[in-house]
């Protein structure tokens, strides 16, 4: 610990420490543009220039460490003089748009400017002028305004992971812009919008809209993938007008995606469901919500109740559902005496479901020094996970990834790629050399087993180093072995001291884990429901084409006149529409208050930003009249806390499960993997409309390699199951890998 | 006693009456600065804070570029903008009300206007029939601006070298 003087006031520094650093903990101010706690030191700016003494020339604050001793002084004539010098020069060429600007209000510029920036320009010569280019439908620029801070050059090539804006030319031909005619396609590019300390980036779906100070900030949760991104939504006149991110450092530390950034442009789409409406003679009808929740229980009475086969009733939800929303549905459900409740729509076969707890934090994940990427394309799916895993990497951890496809990783890693049908064969291969060199007996299963090269690489680079990961991915959840790829990396994480992280659910499935949202023994899970005779449904934020994996029999049984079918959506859907009796208008992320269990197990709650549209309801509540209309007991909430209340100290149900490992191989020709394009995982991103429109949006392809290809006599210009084929070399045989931004055709599947 | 003698005096001398005829002698030859109101007005101040408008360049195009520092300073809250870029790619507005029941014409608008667009102008002389008269619509205020353009921008020029 060192001592130093700033402004005559002793603090206390760490050796190594920058001056700007220290001031920023004591709350002196230092301008700076440049400088960002969680980016590089480029101190190319100059504006944070102070005096030091004993050195002949002001420095920098952001690159001069700190000494012992060493007296600084933020105010005094010399370092505002040189802080003014400095202000002038940038505002040589940045124009006096401030009015028309997006940044005007927010701008650390413009607030830098008032301080210390001179009433009188002096400069009369032309100022520098650069064409308008358009990089993409999620950011616009305005790079005349740009003052060379090179933030968003070093967010590229050290947060995103790949450089996409660049500094070209030198001097006053200096420009900063993107390499490609394509413009950003990063999935964390929304992120340069927040460091841009000018308007040179600014948000393009929210242009000219609003100014700063209009608008509401409200601390809210992320809802569209496992980490709960902390974000801010800024609201004006009851709608999201645009997202910013928060700061937290065991989730997100201050990034955030643009899965995360973009998604509120959903809420505003016209196609929200506004009205409660229930289904008279075939023809649907607007009524007032008593109507509605009425007709919903008479629905359930004569289908289910009066006839006490509560057996037939079933409740299917969403894993975008909150976690209150989750339990209240269970505990309707259950107080009913009914035990069909399920979350997981999009399992082909759950007696093949995968079990894996996930042990890691997110803080954690980037002090490993292995990881293993098992059927994952961990950058597009789980983007702030992945940015853990990057500085992983970049701090020297070996990361490994098995996959069918070789995916574009933003960092080094060593690819194997492997068919599906051989993944549990590697995995086997694994835990048979860890086996062996542990010395323990080999378990039955594994005696035929031969290690591949691959697999002993694997188990040495687990065994040669301190902290290791293994991740299991979301393409393995329809795996005709994913159980026992699950099984087979629990043993080798206990072998191999090995921590786990199962991405094979996303959004808030730990949520509907952690209140139980599966049925115990004497219930049917989802695909037992859908092949049941059932009388009656309730669905709560359900997408059929999208989310049920066995669509056809999905269809089948909800479309049966008999069946009454209960609806809570947020968006309008034609085949609920078809197969619905009732449709409750529930209000959408950012529209109710709830919680978010992220993938370090912790609750995070937040409040409603806005209000929910029409009349839509938050699903809680709807959910509480439901329950009292049914007469049930214990629904007594005033508010979603109180709901929370109920789950917040309750620890997620072990199940037991089948811990055997088949490594029989399946006999399917051609394996078919379909997973939804990163923009296209919930309802309210396949709303937003700038997302869909960029690069990831727009990802549509079957990946398929030319020996394949020719098997199955397809070509480039053809479609595999209605998904544009594009053919390439490294893609593993005998398989087809889908990432599409279409319903799930699974006729084929 | 000496205050009732001298009261008896006065009323005898007709002091009094004679001191406020001779205002009125003098008032009556002296030039009249009564206006004979509306036949006759009084000049106005080119500062003058009457009606407010909106102008436009003398291309056409409106001035006004949405950027919300007249709502931002308005002590009475009376200004309401939405804007959006228009299909050209400019910043524009498309709601610009300002509500004449709250504004209290302190000029604080045109103050802060980059570009001059709004402006308070000459004119007092206004009622409205109906209660959502008192708001001025985007398309009132453009209007305003239209018919009284000249005398705006005389009473900005006029002006001009005091700012």
């Amino acid at each position: 610990m060192l001592e130093i003087e700033i402004d005559g006031q002793l603090v206390n520094a760490e050796p190594g420490e920058m001056v700007i650093a220290v001031t920023d903990r004591e709350g002196i101010s230092v301008p700076r543009f440049c400088y960002h706690k969680k980016l590089s030191i480029s101190a190319s700016c100059r504006m944070c220039l102070v005096d030091v003494e004993g050195a002949p020339k002001p420095q920098p604050a952001c690159s001069t460490p700190v000494a012992d001793g060493m007296k600084i002084h933020t105010q005094n004539d010399k370092a505002k003089a040189s802080q003014k010098a400095v202000m002038e020069f940038l505002l040589i060429n940045h124009p006096l748009d401030c009015p028309i600007c997006d940044q005007g209000g927010e701008c650390e510029l413009q607030d830098v400017a008032v301080d210390y920036g001179s009433d009188v320009s002096r400069f009369s010569e032309g100022k520098r002028i650069i064409a308008p280019s358009d990089i993409g439908p999620l950011i616009q620029t305005d790079m005349t305004r740009c003052i060379h801070c090179t933030r968003c050059v070093r967010f590229g090539s050290e947060i995103a992971g790949i450089m996409e804006m660049g500094g070209t030319g030198r001097g006053e031909d200096l420009k900063i812009e993107p390499f490609l005619k394509e413009g950003i396609t990063s999935e964390l590019s929304g992120n340069m919008i927040d460091v841009c300390p000018v308007g040179a980036l600014t948000s393009k779906p929210f242009r000219y809209e609003l100014r700063s100070w209009q608008m509401n900030s409200i601390n809210s949760i992320a809802r569209h993938d496992l980490v709960g991104s902390n974000l801010y939504a800024q609201t004006y006149k009851g709608n999201v007008k645009r997202l910013a991110s928060g700061d937290n450092d065991a989730v997100n530390e201050t990034w955030i995606s643009d899965r995360d950034r973009f998604s509120y442009e959903g809420l505003t789409h016209d196609n929200r469901l506004l009205a409660p409406q229930i289904k008279v003679a075939g023809q649907w009808k607007e009524v007032e919500w008593d109507v509605a929740l009425d007709f919903a229980v008479k629905g359930l009475k004569n289908n289910i109740l009066n006839s006490r086969n509560v057996q037939k009733l079933g409740g299917l939800a969403s894993a975008t559902a909150t976690t209150e929303e989750l339990h209240l549905l269970q505990k309707l459900l259950r107080e009913m005496g009914c035990e069909n409740l399920d979350y997981r729509l999009n399992i082909k076969d759950l007696d093949n479901a995968i079990h894996l707890q996930s042990n890691i934090k997110l803080a954690d994940l980037e002090h490993i020094d292995q990881a293993i990427v098992i059927g994952s394309n961990i950058r597009l799916e789980q983007p702030m996970i992945n940015h853990r895993l990057r500085k992983a990497q970049l701090a020297g951890a070996g990361i490994t990834t098995l996959n069918v496809k070789e995916f574009d990783f933003n960092y080094k890693t060593n690819d194997i790629i492997v068919a599906p049908n051989e993944i549990a064969n590697t995995l086997a291969g694994v835990l048979r050399v860890l086996v062996e060199k542990s010395a323990e007996e080999v378990p039955a299963y594994l005696l035929a087993v031969t290690p591949c090269a691959q697999a002993i690489d694997i188990a040495s680079s687990l065994l040669n180093s301190d902290k290791t990961v293994l991740i299991l991915g979301e393409h393995v959840v329809n795996n005709a072995q994913a159980a026992s790829i699950a099984n087979l990396i629990t043993e080798i994480a206990k072998l191999s001291n090995s921590l786990t992280l199962n991405l094979t659910v996303t959004a808030n499935a730990l949520g509907a884990q952690r209140v139980n949202f599966v049925p115990n023994s004497t219930g049917m899970n989802v695909n037992e429901m859908l092949a049941a005779e059932m009388r009656a449904f309730v669905l709560l934020d359900v997408y059929p084409e999208y989310d049920f994996h066995h669509l056809d029999e999905a269809l089948n049984t909800l479309l049966n006149n008999d069946v009454f079918v209960i609806s809570l959506n947020g968006f309008k859907n034609d085949l609920v529409a078809q197969y619905s009796d009732v449709m409750l208008p529930m209000a959408a992320m950012y529209e109710t208050s709830g919680t978010h269990v992220n993938i370090n197990h912790e609750m995070q709650s937040f409040s409603a930003a806005v209000g929910a549209p029409g009349e839509s309801k938050p699903a809680w509540k709807i959910l509480k009249v439901l329950a009292d209309l049914l007469e049930l007991p214990g629904f007594h909430y005033e508010n979603s806390t109180q709901v929370l209340s109920e789950v917040a100290h309750q620890m997620t149900p072990v199940h037991e499960y089948d811990t055997a490992i088949n490594l029989d191989k399946s006999t399917v020709e051609v394996e078919t993997i379909w997973t939804h394009s990163p923009y296209h995982t919930d309802a309210l991103l396949r709303h937003a409309t700038s997302l869909r429109a960029s690069k990831i949006g727009q990802i549509n392809t079957a990946s398929i390699n030319a020996a394949t290809a020719k098997s199955l006599s397809l070509s480039d210009s053809d479609t595999y199951l209605g998904v544009p084929v594009d053919i390439t070399e490294t893609m593993a045989d005998q398989c087809v890998f889908i990432s599409s931004n279409q319903a799930t055709n699974t006729g084929a599947l | 006693m000496i205050n009732s003698i001298k009261k008896l005096a006065k009323n005898l001398t007709l002091s009094e009456l004679r001191s406020g005829m001779k205002i009125t002698a003098k008032e009556f030859v002296n030039t009249k600065i009564t206006v004979q109101y509306p036949e006759e007005k009084t000049p106005i101040s080119p500062r003058f804070r009457g009606l407010h408008a909106l102008r436009r360049y003398p291309n056409g195009e409106e001035r006004c570029i949405a950027c919300k520092l007249c709502e931002a300073v308005c002590p009475a809250n009376a200004i309401t903008i939405e804007s959006e870029m228009r299909d050209d790619g400019t910043r524009r507005t498309t709601q610009y009300d300002i509500d004449l029941f709250k504004c209290i014409f302190c000029g604080f608008c045109e103050e802060a206007c980059p570009v001059d667009a709004i402006v308070e102008t000459q004119i007092f002389e206004y009622a409205f029939e109906s209660r959502d008269g008192s708001i001025m619509t985007k398309d009132r205020l453009l209007k305003v601006g239209d018919d009284n353009e000249q005398a705006i921008s005389k009473a900005r020029s006029v002006d001009a070298k005091y700012r």
